[in-house]
């Protein structure tokens, strides 16, 4: 459906954002998940017709994107990772704005789109309220409320979650769970389980390239048996790196539980346990940092 | 505490991007005042463009209009708080309330002065330009910016800071604050206004004029050039006590803003919390309309909601936005004060006529509107990427146009709202005024109309230059370039409207004549510059900038796969429209007619004067009978002119050469044949000179005849020039314009000093001395002879034309209307052809058929003007002689200038003059009478007595044209009445002095010089006839016209009419004092200190009064050197002061001449009743530069 080859950026002042990504994505959610920094956005922004790349090729359908923004702009739908609002506008009145702008033309339909999108996510009994005084969850709520206007093919949603309370994300992950089914939808992340918890696909961007790419379940099925971990005290931390190739730790009730990956038993008090999709991330960057080195 | 919160407030204003825009605005509001020829504030003349006043009144002007700005700031620090929920924390602090309060103050207002900063700044930076003519410039002196920066301008600038930070602390709303400063305005500009008309309440008001202004005005009104050149005012009396008073103002209103300012945060009222519940409780009633698919989005048709949707958000961020406000109300305030005193003359308001309105409404609301495009263009373009919704937008399938023609519909909307809101001001000026015939179509056709349009021009241009430029700052820096270009681009040579943007060029208003003058030319550029207009929107539509990482470069190489379709198609059209129309207006300006620069016309008339001049000397035989058919189409701007001279050789010599003249270029001659005559050079063509060999000579005492056929045909329109004298409706026309003249003379030469520098012209002509008796052989009035004439005037039947002379037939044929006009005295070669839709109104007084030709509605001072014909005429007759005709006629012509003008008993009178003054003030300067008087007067003093061109000259006609006036009015309204008259002529005399560009001559060697032949003339012949007597100064006058009436060389000048007044003389006194007034630049300093009364025994009351007196000769640069006074002077004593309005002569219970003489004296005066004032010279006869120190209360005496 949507097709990226050999797609590099490089900023005015010699940053190479992207680095030649080829990428293939077909209808469904797609995780694309990369630290701060690795090129997600500027990638997004590329696809959504904000940026021109450097060089490359970016086929949506049958729409060359490149050549032709007018016509993916018309089935897409954007979330940047983060926006403004207009001073003292409401959240109804907004809405509706975008769906004029999105080209919703008939009064009823707009009228149908809009209240039915704000009961969705949620912000139906704050309407009238000024998307200025939102919390954090409600504006991202309200962001993809127009991001679904129209019913477009090609969804992408930049960092959605940064910053959203657990129950704020939940929500918010159910509601592109729910429309990620029949058309592309692009989740740009930094963290991992929501790539975990909805993508069927997904990439590693780091450095402006893509580090890792496939099904989450077989990702992590590929590392059974090298993940290894160990339950220390926070003062052996130290220590513990400079024995081992730490790729995650993480608190646990005031102890430290590290992993490390290994194709055998590193020993020292180390058991096998089985891998997470954080793993599978932490390893592939660890392996692009030791090979950057 | 206090210095640390002054500290952030001064850095927050600094960061906010309204300090920069006004810097910006300001700067180069000064900067252009300085540096573009023809704006200049408080210079011109010999006064120069950085002389010490002309500076300081610019920062003091500035200072006023900037009171919006140091609101902006002030109120800004006191509402933002409680606006952005900041201020329950910081009140919750530790901060007292006074370092909050005084610290904000004091922050903001050291940022207003820091951005005030740039007005001297701008100031001395335009001194610096190389474009500056050098002459024009003093030596800079730093203490003079200083100066005004921190005595004059800062104290305003704390002044409207401090009432307007008060108003904000008791309001804690912008709005209101903004509303305060429109009643500050209204009221400023009322009591101004007022103030202004009144040279009674000028003391008053230099103290109490809160910026200053009048302050200043006073203390340098009667300054001669090299004063102002080089003085700065000194910080005393009323200035020094007006500027200490606005501190204490200021101090004041600081104090009552820290009383009313309340530190607590004010809570949400009853009623607005219960409103809150209403309202929730009204949304959870609504049920959602739910669909389970949602609609798919159907760009195609979208078009007209996304065009209404962004339409009304980008109108609606302009219309909510305070700044809006701001600048609206500026140009009202602007606009108010033009609309009330507009065409005021004499201190007597005109009457609010439509036309009369408009212009002087576009003239001030010119450079708003210009600054509301620039700033919004900018703000819209860029809002959704300030707001950062910018992504979320762009990425929608909105199309660019859809971007574009919002934005510039908003633009325009708020700008012709703007120019609407001005109609709205006008209108309340009319309706206020008591002028009911509101004229709504030509609001509408004359200026909204054509307004919107340039308005639409103007929007386009911002928006496409911010819509190409990388950030918001080089959008705006683009506009202000284009405005300094469009002004200066102008002042260099480059006045062709094809190249300049939105030029249409004037566009005058008349009602006779309408908006036709220049209306086509107007339209046409309109047309052509939408077409540009429509190619720079495609452009931008084209190049809309999308995203974030979209260069420049990359948009460029879209550019032209994008061009298919749509827009290729809306730039085609638009490039044919300003194609045709400017190939059009291009053959119309360069083909049809020729198209001169301003300097190659200048430097034209150099060369003209290089070549010529040499024949200034050469003798020209005299006219001594024209005919002269004139056949006009005024609908087609045609005329054709076919005339006969007849000449005789008058010089005493033989002439070898007839000279022929035809200066003005919109006439060509066609034919001209003279007996025996041959040409010899012929440069009509660039010089419009021809001269004209005769074989044989014409012998002394010989005749001749010279035959002539011109036309003035007007061929499309010209790029930069335009022919207002024949109209549609109104023609006008004199004998110059349509008929050749006889030799060489000074009458269309440069003028202007720096010019005539620039091409090396000796930086004047001065006119010949009052001794040279060669001077004689020629009149003033460019030297026209005495003839006889006969003049046809052919034109629509429709319309009347007049021309000089008895109406001895009128045929109507056709559509053509032919009147023949005949004199049977002699008259001046030198007469007016005029023609238009006239209403008549006639009066036979006294054998005389008086007549007034009006356009149908200008009736207000028809009768008036007849009047004033009736008393003049009659009065000269009775004192100077008989009137040479039967009739005496006024006639309008279009108000494209102002101005009355005396041809024989034929006085074509400016729509804009005499018709539309408002006289139903009893107590305003009726100068319709007195410009009547004028006018009529000059049947005496021109057309019968004609003077030499020399010095003095002008004296035997402009002076004794304004005191014969005087003297009319003086019948009118009583002696004690003429204070009033006295008074503007004299003020008009003393501030004349100070624009002098030459010398100061005394009156019998004046030199055409307005401010001293009609003001000062005026003046001094009205002391002599009450010091030598009216009737016998009246009688040597009327010798005067016996011995010279209708003579030819040896043309009278000054010398004979000052030794007629010497012969009047009885005593030395009178002597003297002719020689000082007439002879001498001469200044009375005469002022009374004291004035006791006591009760005598009798019961009468004795009023001793003390008087200083001093007398100074002032040579033609204005350094005076005192002299002896010793003069018969007016001492009186009155039951009110004279000159103030209710004064009745009543009020009057002695006037007596008493010998005053310099230094202190008292005189004594015995009265029945008992005085109030005393004075000496109390009706302002003497030239005295402090006439309001004359006058006096009585004291009762110990």
């Amino acid at each position: 459906m949507l097709s990226l080859q050999n797609v590099t950026h490089i900023y005015a002042n010699g940053t190479r954002a992207l680095d030649g990504v080829d990428l293939e994505i077909d209808r469904g959610m797609f995780g694309l998940l990369g630290p701060n920094g690795a090129g997600k956005s500027t990638l997004m922004r590329t696809i959504a017709t904000l940026q021109t790349p450097s060089s490359g090729e970016i086929v949506f359908d049958d729409v060359d994107v490149l050549a032709e923004p007018e016509r993916l702009r018309e089935r897409l739908g954007y979330l940047p990772q983060d926006f403004g609002v207009y001073p003292r506008v409401s959240a109804y009145d907004l809405l509706e704005h975008m769906a004029v702008l999105k080209g919703v033309a008939d009064r009823q339909d707009r009228k149908s789109t809009v209240e039915t999108l704000l009961v969705q996510v949620n912000l139906w009994d704050v309407r009238k309220q000024a998307i200025a005084g939102f919390s954090g969850g409600m504006r991202q709520r309200f962001g993809i409320a127009q991001a679904l206007i129209g019913n477009p093919d090609l969804i992408i949603v930049d960092e959605p979650t940064a910053g959203l309370d657990p129950e704020e994300r939940n929500r918010f992950l159910n509601l592109l769970a729910e429309v990620g089914e029949n058309v592309v939808v692009i989740l740009s992340t930094h963290i991992v389980e929501d790539v975990a918890d909805l993508c069927p696909r997904m990439a590693v961007l780091a450095a402006g390239r893509i580090q890792l790419l496939g099904a989450p379940q077989e990702l992590i099925a590929a590392t059974n048996g090298t993940i290894w971990a160990k339950t220390i005290s926070r003062q052996e931390l130290d220590d513990h790196r400079e024995r081992h190739q730490i790729i995650a730790n993480r608190l646990f009730a005031g102890r430290v539980i590290i992993h490390v990956v290994a194709e055998s038993n590193p020993g020292d008090g180390f058991t096998a346990v089985q891998g997470g999709l954080e793993d599978v991330y932490f390893s592939t960057l660890n392996r692009m940092r030791e090979q950057a080195a | 505490m206090f210095f640390k919160i002054a500290s952030f407030e001064f850095q927050y204003q600094l960061r906010n991007p309204v300090f920069w825009v006004v810097a910006g605005v300001f700067f180069l509001l000064t900067f252009g005042a300085m540096t573009i020829d023809g704006v200049t504030i408080g210079s011109g003349g010999n006064v120069n463009a950085n002389a010490p006043v002309a500076l300081i009144q610019t920062m003091l002007i500035m200072s006023l209009f900037f009171m919006f700005v140091t609101t902006a700031f002030v109120a800004n620090t006191v509402v933002r708080d409680d606006q952005t929920g900041f201020g329950s924390m910081i009140r919750s602090s530790q901060v007292v309330k006074f370092d909050y309060l005084f610290g904000r103050f004091a922050g903001a207002f050291a940022a207003a002065a820091l951005a005030f900063l740039v007005v001297p700044v701008g100031s001395l930076i335009g001194t610096l330009m190389p474009w500056l003519d050098q002459e024009t410039l003093g030596p800079m002196d730093l203490n003079h910016y200083v100066f005004g920066y921190l005595f004059l301008a800062l104290p305003s600038v704390l002044l409207t800071a401090s009432l307007f930070f008060a108003v904000a602390c008791a309001s804690r709303s912008m709005g209101l604050s903004y509303i305060g400063v429109v009643v500050f305005l209204v009221l400023y500009f009322t009591l101004t206004g007022i103030a202004g008309g009144e040279p009674e309440l000028r003391k008053t008001a230099a103290l109490l004029e809160p910026f200053g202004l009048a302050a200043v005005e006073d203390a340098t009104r009667y300054w001669s050039p090299s004063e102002r050149n080089t003085q700065l005012p000194a910080l005393a009396g009323p200035l020094l006590h007006n500027r200490l008073l606005a501190v204490g103002v200021s101090l004041l209103a600081l104090g009552l803003a820290f009383l009313r300012f309340s530190f607590s945060e004010r809570a949400p009222s009853r009623r607005s919390i219960a409103r809150t519940e209403r309202q929730r409780q009204r949304l959870a009633q609504v049920t959602p309309k739910l669909v389970s698919q949602l609609p798919n989005a159907r760009p195609d048709r979208a078009g007209i909601a996304r065009f209404a949707a962004r339409t009304s958000l980008e109108m609606a961020q302009i219309f909510r936005s305070p700044a809006f406000f701001v600048l609206v109300v500026i140009g009202l305030a602007n606009s108010a004060g033009a609309l009330l005193y507009a065409n005021e003359l004499y201190g007597t308001a005109a009457r609010p006529l439509t036309f009369a309105l408009l212009e002087p409404l576009a003239g001030s609301f010119t450079i708003i509107p210009v600054i509301i495009a620039i700033f919004y263009a900018g703000e819209l373009v860029w809002r959704d990427h300030d707001r950062g919704l910018n992504e979320i937008i762009d990425a929608t399938s909105l199309p660019n146009w859809a971007y574009l023609l919002p934005k510039v519909t908003a633009v325009c909307a708020v700008l012709v709202v703007t120019i609407g809101i001005s109609v709205v001001a006008a209108i309340l000026v009319q309706l206020g005024k008591g002028h009911t015939n509101v004229e709504l179509a030509k609001y509408l056709n004359w200026y909204l109309i054509p307004s919107a349009i340039e308005m639409l021009l103007l929007a386009v241009l911002a928006v496409v230059f911010q819509a190409l430029s990388p950030n918001k700052y080089v959008g705006w820096g683009l506009m202000a370039l284009y405005l300094v270009a469009s002004i200066t681009l102008y002042e260099m040579g480059f006045e062709h409207p094809l190249y300049s943007y939105g030029e249409t060029f004037a566009n005058p208003l008349s009602d006779l004549n309408g908006s036709d003058l220049g209306s086509d030319r107007a339209w046409l550029l309109r047309a052509y510059w939408m077409g540009v207009a429509i190619v720079l929107g495609t452009i931008a539509h084209l190049l809309w900038r999308r995203g974030t990482g979209y260069a420049l470069t990359s948009r460029l190489k879209q550019l032209p796969r994008r061009l298919l379709g749509g827009p290729g198609l809306v730039a085609l059209a638009g490039l044919t429209l300003a194609g045709t129309s400017g190939f059009y207006l291009f053959y119309q300006m360069n083909i049809l007619n020729r198209y001169e620069v301003s300097d190659a016309f200048e430097e034209r008339l150099a060369d003209y004067e290089k070549k010529f001049r040499k024949y200034e000397p050469v003798l020209q035989p005299s006219i001594t009978s024209v005919v002269l058919d004139a056949d006009l189409y005024p609908h087609k701007g045609e005329a054709f002119f076919k005339g006969r001279y007849e000449l005789i050789n008058d010089t005493g010599t033989p002439v070898e050469e007839l000279h022929v003249r035809l200066a003005d270029s919109w006439t060509e001659m066609t034919s001209l044949r003279i007996p025996r005559g041959r040409i010899s050079l012929d440069e009509m063509e660039r010089y419009r000179y021809q001269i004209y060999r005769l074989n044989p000579p014409l012998a002394p005492g010989a005749s001749t005849s010279m035959e002539f056929e011109t036309k003035r045909v007007l061929r499309g329109f010209r790029a930069n020039d335009q022919d207002n004298r024949l109209v549609r409706n109104g023609t006008f026309l004199n004998n110059a314009e349509v008929a050749p003249r006889l030799g060489f003379d000074r009458s269309d030469l440069l003028a202007d000093r720096q010019t005539r520098r620039k091409y090396d012209l000796p930086a004047e002509l001065r006119m010949p001395q009052l001794e040279d008796s060669d001077a004689r052989s020629k009149n003033y009035v460019a030297n026209a002879d005495w003839v006889d004439a006969e003049i046809t005037v052919t034109t629509r039947a429709d319309q009347i034309p007049i021309a000089p002379g008895n109406k001895v037939s009128e045929v109507v044929e056709g559509d053509r209307r032919t009147v023949r006009f005949a004199s049977d005295v002699p008259v001046l070669n030198f007469f007016s052809i005029q023609s238009a839709a006239y209403e008549r109104v006639q009066r036979q007084a006294d054998g005389l058929t008086l007549e007034v030709y009006h356009h149908p509605g200008h009736d207000y001072n028809v009768e008036r003007m007849l009047d004033a014909l009736e008393q003049s005429l009659a009065y000269y007759q009775e004192q100077f002689g008989p009137y040479q005709f039967d009739y005496a006629r006024i006639i309008e012509f279009p108000g494209y200038e102002s101005f009355a003008q005396a041809f024989a008993g034929t006085i074509p009178y400016s729509e804009k003059l005499g018709f539309i003054a408002n006289l139903a003030d009893g107590n305003s300067v009726d100068y319709v009478t007195i410009v009547t008087a004028h006018e009529a007067a000059h049947q005496y003093w021109a057309h019968q007595l004609i003077s030499a061109y020399a010095q003095g000259g002008t004296m035997l006609v402009e002076s004794l044209a304004q005191y014969s006036a005087f003297m009319v009015m003086k019948r009118l309204y009583g002696p004690d009445s003429m204070r009033r008259f006295l008074k503007y002529d004299l003020d008009r005399y003393l501030s004349g002095r100070g624009s002098e560009a030459i010398e100061e001559v005394p009156l019998n060697r004046v030199e055409n010089q307005g401010y001293i032949h009609y003001r000062k003339g005026g003046h001094v012949l009205y002391l002599l006839q009450d010091r030598l007597g009216e009737e016998r100064v009246n009688g040597m006058l009327a010798e005067l016209l016996d011995q010279y009436r209708f003579k030819s060389q040896p043309y009278p000048n000054s010398s004979e009419l000052v030794n007629g007044y010497k012969q009047l003389a009885r005593d030395a006194g009178e002597l003297r004092l002719i020689e000082d007034v007439l002879e001498k630049i001469t200044f009375y300093d005469l002022s009374a200190s004291r004035a006791d009364v006591r009760t005598l025994p009798d019961g009468r009351f004795e009023t001793t009064v003390a008087i200083a007196a001093a007398k100074h000769y002032a040579d033609g640069y204005g350094d005076e050197t005192e002299a002896k006074l010793d003069q018969l002077i007016e001492v009186g004593v009155f039951r009110d002061r004279p000159g103030f309005d209710e004064f009745a002569p009543e009020d009057v219970l002695a006037s007596e001449w008493h010998p005053i003489r310099s230094g202190e004296q008292v005189v004594k005066i015995i009265t029945d009743e008992r005085p109030i004032y005393a004075g000496v010279d109390p009706f302002s006869k003497f030239i005295d530069k402090n006439g309001e120190d004359n006058l006096i209360e009585v004291a009762d005496s110990q």
